[in-house]
């Protein structure tokens, strides 16, 4: 989000507001308060005496539920007249509370028309992301110090229910009061926004916070104070990395997503604004960023997405048995299904992740009975990548949409419809095998094989699979490879033509393992070439490409957590310096955002722009650019669990110094990790470096 | 395919264990207007049905025509239930998933289609 707005989130709903706690939501803007992706207020504009007011300053209290807002009458453009002072103070927690109180500073009494100007549009957020009409009817109702907004199409109902303490003349725009306060005397009202949806038995009596309350109420796991404390304890000689990882931990809290729709423990959303939602491959990445830290992360998601797996054929959400769901939503759009998110289905990686994940979370934590209790839903997840996953039964999964209206028209990570290019630039069609899921593929396999030789007591399973993934590990080296040009395909298409780009999906390749020694290198040549990395990060699309473009969303920006995970793939071929200077360069690009990596920035080069360039909607915070730092800490310091203890063996650029994580819990235990900044990374200070300090 | 909801709930309690809901325990109580209270308790993906009143982790209200439609397959919970044709008291993870015992008109279809790659 950009830095004129004020975000404070919990589960999913939040409140994106500007510094002076005004909304102000024009039809595309994401500003409002939002929950079960529906905006419940479009129009939150407090005024004294006609005019709005001027920013003091704006204190988010270190939280991510409230905020406050130090204020005052004036313009702002010469100078603050200071002698009446206004704050807002706000908490959400299913619609929000706010306590406003206006300070008389002077030795007169004063009289003040106080005014909060109020919508509600009720917008689906997809509505807001494409700027769509309403099909629905707006209504309101006024009740002595209550005023309620609403709209109704057919039995969908949503409601936005505002009460205030202090007596107040209520129109249907809002509320008006005659404020008369004594010398240096105050006044004070609640706010009360409250979102009603009857039929989910979520009613105006559900208050959550009172008076800007400073703790979490219990549905949240942990408070954010007990989140903090059962967090590994990271000292860095580099001051900056002390603060990224704050800022990672406070904003992992943050995302934790408690649906009802899918008990159990907080598994991380996705991304603010866009995305306060399960996402398969979103939350499995970040649950797995965060293993060394949060192991709980991971385990929550894969029970949650085991209960959410595709049991049905359904060609509107593209679901089939044994499939991991891509988004759940829960708008108007999707209740008339005019989108298909009731679950949505249409991705072909997180089924596969979902059982790297399930392996990964094992060998951490030694919790063998999860590996047990979901061996039926790896099963089928494991059915699905050969049963319908390969669609045309060539050996390789790919995708295709079976919802032509409004199913994804690409199903990797690179979701955008135009993110698969040849590299003359020219658009690639489905059906698509897309490099980096094979690699996934390959890597599921192996690990359950382990998985059923372990634990499941069935080695004939066991060994199919490693047959499989040795079969298609030969035949991937030989079908994907570009041989002009020495890299991987960044996919086939339904024509088994390669699609040639050069890309950063190569990077996912080594994390997966199915890259062949000798082409590793060469992957690794282009990874570190100045067409890919840009000096901040890899770049999605190589400069040169016939796509390129440093602004295009998959075509050339850098996305923290694709670079999180190819580091860990350099590391998996002993490329050891090349993984720590891309960790150096993602860590100084956070210092540009406050310690908080956004999903994606600019791809220029670092030598022309001197500092990571904002890439215009990106979310923040987003979960898997929040869990980027996390695992990129655990790279630095090679920490991979070896039988029952933790083996490390840290490479950290030199700028960190001594970096200690202590610790670090695991099926060992809890553990303290050390590692001495010895890597000598180039070029990692620039002129803006030394102004920075 | 039930055409009653009688039938339904008969057909379910034959069932006795539905593997889908291996990892599911709770008491789902289906309030259908004209058709009164029927139980479905889950432990570990064995079922039992009753009818009346009982203490249930998820409560669901809907019509006759939507739970017939949600029982065919042909009406999505979660949507019946953001759009108001079902409601929800309680747990609606458990709502959720119960749609597992209902039918897949697609999958029939899909099943002849996809047999010969079912490993």
């Amino acid at each position: 989000m950009s830095e004129n707005t004020i975000s404070i989130l919990e589960g999913n709903t939040f409140v994106v507001s500007d510094r002076r706690g005004n909304i102000d939501a024009s039809p595309t803007s994401p500003t409002g308060l939002f929950s079960w992706d529906t905006r419940f207020l479009s129009r939150w504009i407090l005024t004294v005496d006609g005019k709005q007011l001027s920013i003091l300053s704006t204190d988010e209290l270190d939280s991510y539920f409230s905020a406050q807002f130090f204020l005052a009458p004036g313009t702002g453009t010469t100078y603050v007249d200071a002698d009446i002072s206004v704050i807002r103070k706000r908490s959400v927690g299913e619609g929000f509370h706010e306590d406003l109180t206006i300070a008389n500073h002077r030795d007169q009494p004063v009289d003040l028309q106080v005014r909060i100007d109020i919508a509600a549009d009720f917008a689906d957020l997809f509505e807001v992301k494409d700027a769509l009409p309403k099909k629905g009817k707006y209504y309101h109702r006024i009740k002595n110090r209550l005023l309620i907004l609403g709209y109704r199409r057919e039995g969908y109902v949503r409601e936005t229910w505002i009460t205030t303490t202090e007596q107040a003349t209520i129109d249907e725009h809002g509320f008006s009061f005659a404020v008369h306060i004594e010398p240096h005397k105050e006044w004070h009202t609640c706010l009360e926004v409250d979102v009603e949806i009857s039929n989910m038995h979520i009613l105006h009596n559900a208050v959550k916070y009172e008076h800007s309350a400073l703790r979490v109420r219990p549905d949240m796991q942990l408070g954010l104070a007990k989140w903090h404390q059962s967090a590994p304890q990271l000292t860095c000689d580099w001051p900056w990395l002390g603060r990224i990882y704050q800022r990672s931990l406070i904003d992992l809290a943050a995302l934790r997503f408690n649906s009802s729709l899918v008990p159990g423990g907080a598994l991380p959303a996705a991304g603010l604004p866009w995305f306060m939602t399960v996402f398969g491959r979103d939350s499995l990445i970040t649950g797995l960023q965060a293993l060394p830290f949060y192991p709980e992360l991971l385990e929550a998601t894969l029970r949650q997405l085991a209960l959410l797996q595709g049991t049905r054929y359904d060609d509107f959400r593209d679901e089939e048995p044994g499939k991991i769901i891509h988004e759940v939503r829960f708008g108007e759009m999707t209740a008339f299904e005019e989108r298909p998110h009731s679950p949505y289905y249409g991705a072909a990686d997180p089924t596969p992740l979902f059982l790297v994940c399930l392996d990964e979370y094992e060998r951490w934590t030694g919790n063998e009975n999860l590996v047990r209790e979901l061996e039926l839903e790896a099963r089928a997840a494991l059915n699905w990548i050969d049963a319908y996953g390969d669609l045309n039964g060539d050996g390789y999964v790919e995708y295709d949409r079976r919802n032509k209206e409004t199913g994804l028209e690409n199903q990797c990570w690179k979701d955008s419809w135009n993110s698969i290019l040849f590299a003359d630039g020219s658009l690639s069609r489905r059906p698509l095998a897309v490099c980096e899921i094979q690699g996934y593929v390959y890597d599921s396999k192996m690990r359950c094989a382990r998985l059923a030789r372990t634990f499941w007591g069935d080695p004939e399973l066991a060994q199919r699979l490693e047959k499989e993934a040795a079969e298609l590990k030969r035949r991937f080296n030989k079908d994907f490879w570009v041989k002009q040009r020495e890299f991987f395909a960044l996919a086939l298409d339904g024509d088994g033509r390669q699609v040639d780009s050069l890309t950063s999906n190569i990077g996912h390749l080594l994390w997966s393992g199915i890259v062949d020694k000798e082409k590793a290198e060469k992957c690794v040549r282009h990874l570190m070439s100045d067409k890919l990395f840009s000096g901040w990060g890899i770049r999605t699309m190589a400069e040169g490409e016939g796509g390129y473009n440093p602004l295009g969303y998959h075509l050339g920006t850098v996305w923290p957590h694709d670079n999180s995970i190819i580091a860990l793939g350099l590391r998996n071929y002993g490329y050891d310096e090349e993984a720590a200077q891309i960790a150096l360069a993602m860590l100084e690009a956070a210092r540009f955002f406050e310690g908080r990596l956004p999903e994606a920035f600019a791809g220029y080069p670092r030598n022309l722009t001197g500092f990571p360039v904002e890439y215009p909607t990106a979310c923040s915070p987003q979960a898997w650019a929040t869990g980027t730092p996390l695992l990129l800490i655990r790279t630095m310091l090679g920490l991979e669990p070896v039988g029952d203890r933790l083996a490390t063996h840290p490479v950290v650029p030199k700028t960190l110094g001594q970096l200690q994580v202590s610790g670090i819990p695991g099926r060992w235990g809890h553990t303290d990790v050390y590692g001495k900044g010895r890597v000598a990374v180039p070029e990692s200070v620039d002129h803006l470096e030394r102004l920075m300090v | 395919m039930s055409e009653s909801v009688e039938e339904f709930f008969t057909e379910l309690a034959a069932r006795h264990y539905e593997p889908l809901l291996h990892s599911v325990s709770g008491t789902v109580q289906w309030d259908i207007d004209g058709e009164g209270q029927w139980n479905v308790v889950i432990n570990k993906g064995n079922i039992t049905v009753s009818r009346g009143a009982m203490a249930a982790a998820s409560t669901l209200s809907c019509s006759k025509d939507c739970f017939l439609a949600l029982a065919k397959g042909v009406q999505n919970p979660l949507t019946a239930f953001l759009q108001g044709k079902l409601a929800i008291d309680g747990n609606i993870g458990l709502a959720q998933v119960f749609q597992r015992v209902f039918e897949n008109p697609q999958g029939k279809a899909m099943k002849a289609m996809s047999s010969r790659r079912e490993p």
